[in-house]
């Protein structure tokens, strides 16, 4: 099931969710990066708010049931919403090259998570200063061009700011509800 | 006619080069021994697989470079996959694929392995095979936001060749060593109050048969009559196989059902496979330890003449080709088993030439704990650190317990650190890779180490070579300021750079 996933192709998985979806195109227009983007940053932040919300804030914050915690393995803890999407973003490296996403920050708790492209960096600023928009772009890596786009990650839920503002190693430490904590870059290598 | 003899001898020169020539192209491309083109020695315990080229050099003839390091790459991780996933790797592959990582490729390419452990480089093999300088780390975290010396205050004045050398940092398994980690267990006594390994103390708790139990199960033996002897039987019967009801012939003649093929069937020395057939969890991890590597499944077979004939483009291979090549230019195959006589680590004169397989630390008849952890790696082991474990505290712990002087699990045998034992659903598994806990040795401390002492004690103990020497006879005479460092950040965090 996954090797097909390995060959996935912008236009084929546009064509593919086209058909069931209100997007007038069909499988032989194919859709542009954008569109594919956009798609599929829906999945990603649709089931991120959905463990955010649903799982960590309602069991660890709210009814205190079970802590979550980065070494949720260490501490018999849920793994922290970000660890969650690095996760799921780490296994889709391992199965394709096809597309690649990560959540980064210009505030981040854990270092990796900066940004390392001149083209994220820009992004995570626009983000943060025109708020509710996108942003877009194009930038070559490795030798291969790549369509990436970079959208805003708001604190959905009492622990994101409350974590992320508690946190030793945070180099910020006023995040409210509803801020933009930092962004989902989501990158399509271009033919 | 001097004209003519300049001709013979070109001839000649023509001949024996295109000679020697086909000889090498036979062994690199069909068949036979290749130990000639091995570019430098194989590093570490490879050695014990190196005939068996295709293990690691898997491309097709005439791949391109980059095909050839992603293959390369596909191999190493067919046997050390399951031991970075349980290391919780720092720095897996899949973090270093995203394409945002491109700047680092260009610095030190961790998609791959080789690009820090290269084989057949003896000259430049640092421990842990590494082929990179020491100070590596100065590669990714010393510029921007990754630069450790603006991250931790206290790693301002630090050199980079000191990160992975000084017992504070491994590039793959930091388990005992996070930061987090160090500050949780950061105020440990040297030793816990009531010191004992849980796992072991289950398995020596284990009820035994009673003399009445043994009499009834001698009553019921299925040997041959050749075969019988009463102390073997008597041993036997006292053992954990003779409770599951496991008999002579279950080993001695496994295929047998009645009595008549028991008889016919007997074999006077069964082979490790029997064993096999029920300890497949001892077995897997046996191999992929120094000792029974050699059963890896994934070491290459010797080449079969056909294929490789076909490979180079012979496609339909005359039999009598394909028979000839088969008998005198046999493919070497790694022996089925490590013999002492190969090892490169210090073992006794007296020790060499034998086998290692189950029998050669496990008594097949009897259960003798102190053999299989203690005396078995003491006949072949022959360094300062096996010298010095009879002088050792471990040692004495040991022998108390044999004693009952000391409770079950007290005791620190040679398998109490190298063959760690883990409970699982009631039952105790032994890890049978003897490596798994070294390499670095750091990955002693939450496997073994932290059931009796506390990480601080562990860390310093484990970075001092003298007293691994003498086998912790003493206390360490280094200490490691990491646990220092993390319990200094938490408790005055605003002194850091990042906040």
């Amino acid at each position: 099931m996954y090797s097909k996933f390995g060959k996935l192709k912008a236009a084929v998985l546009g064509g593919a969710l086209a058909l069931g979806a209100m997007q007038p195109a069909t499988a032989e227009e194919g859709l542009d990066y954008q569109t594919v983007s956009d798609l599929l940053h829906l999945v990603m932040s649709s089931d991120r708010t959905v463990y955010t919300r649903m799982i960590v804030n309602r069991l660890a914050v709210q009814e205190k049931v079970i802590t979550a915690s980065e070494h949720f393995e260490d501490d018999k803890a849920l793994v922290l919403p970000a660890q969650m999407f690095r996760f799921g973003s780490e296994m889709v490296a391992e199965e394709t090259d096809a597309f690649s996403y990560s959540l980064l920050s210009l505030w981040p708790i854990n270092k990796q998570n900066a940004p390392t492209t001149p083209l994220e960096i820009e992004g995570l600023e626009y983000i943060a200063e025109n708020i509710g928009e996108n942003f877009y772009g194009t930038e070559e890596l490795g030798g291969q061009e790549y369509f990436t786009a970079v959208y805003p990650d708001i604190a959905v839920a009492e622990a994101c700011s409350k974590c992320h503002n508690e946190h030793k190693d945070s180099p910020r430490t006023d995040f409210e509800g509803g801020d933009v904590m930092g962004g989902v870059v989501i990158r399509i290598p271009m033919d | 006619m001097k004209l003519n003899r300049t001709y013979l001898f070109w001839a000649l020169w023509a001949f024996l080069t295109l000679f020697v020539a086909a000889i090498g192209a036979r062994a690199l491309y069909v068949s036979g021994d290749r130990t000639a083109f091995l570019p430098g020695e194989t590093t570490g315990v490879h050695h014990q697989f190196e005939v068996a080229c295709e293990t690691c050099h898997t491309s097709p003839d005439f791949s391109d470079a980059s095909k050839i390091t992603k293959d390369l790459n596909k191999t190493c991780v067919t046997c050390h996959k399951e031991e970075l996933k349980a290391s919780n790797d720092s720095h897996p592959i899949k973090k270093f694929k995203n394409p945002r990582m491109a700047a680092y490729w260009e610095k030190i390419d961790a998609r791959f392995c080789t690009s820090c452990h290269l084989e057949h480089q003896p000259e430049e093999t640092l421990p842990g095979m590494v082929t990179l300088a020491g100070d590596f780390c100065v590669a990714c975290h010393s510029e921007g936001e990754q630069d450790v010396r603006q991250n931790r205050e206290s790693h301002a004045d630090l050199g980079y060749e000191t990160c992975a050398s000084a017992g504070c940092h491994n590039f793959h398994d930091n388990r005992a060593l996070y930061e987090d980690f160090l500050v949780k267990h950061g105020n440990e006594d040297w030793l816990h109050p009531e010191p004992k390994i849980a796992a072991a103390a289950l398995a020596r708790n284990r009820p035994r048969s009673g003399e009445d139990e043994i009499s009834m199960y001698l009553a019921s033996l299925d040997a041959i009559e050749s075969a019988r002897d009463a102390d073997i039987e008597h041993d036997w019967a006292a053992t954990v196989h003779a409770a599951n009801e496991v008999g002579c012939a279950s080993c001695h003649a496994s295929e047998a059902e009645t009595a008549e093929q028991i008889d016919e069937q007997w074999i006077a020395a069964p082979t490790e496979a029997v064993c096999i057939d029920c300890h497949r969890a001892a077995s897997q991890t046996f191999a992929l330890g120094r000792h029974g590597m050699r059963r890896h499944p994934e070491i290459a077979k010797p080449r079969k003449a056909k294929s490789a004939l076909k490979a180079i483009g012979i496609k339909n291979p005359p039999e009598t080709l394909v028979s000839a090549i088969e008998t005198y230019l046999d493919d070497p195959a790694p022996p089925a088993m490590m013999s002492t006589s190969e090892a490169r680590v210090s073992l006794h004169p007296e020790a060499m030439g034998q086998d290692v397989t189950c029998t050669t630390c496990h008594n097949p008849h009897s259960e003798n704990v102190n053999f299989t952890a203690v005396e078995a790696c003491l006949t072949c082991h022959n360094d300062d650190h096996s010298l010095s474990y009879k002088s050792s505290p471990h040692f004495a712990l040991w022998s108390a317990e044999l004693a009952g002087d000391g409770p079950a699990g007290s005791g620190v045998t040679c398998a109490t650190c190298h063959m760690p034992q883990t409970e699982k659903g009631g039952k105790v598994l032994t890890n049978h890779n003897q490596n798994d806990t070294l390499r670095p040795n750091e990955k002693m401390i939450r496997a073994t180490c932290m059931s009796c002492h506390g990480l601080g004690f562990a860390i310093d103990a484990l970075a001092d070579p003298a007293l691994i020497a003498n086998n912790f006879s003493g206390q360490p005479m280094r200490h490691i300021e990491s646990i220092d460092w993390a319990l200094k950040r938490v408790e005055q965090p605003a002194t850091d750079a990042n906040q």
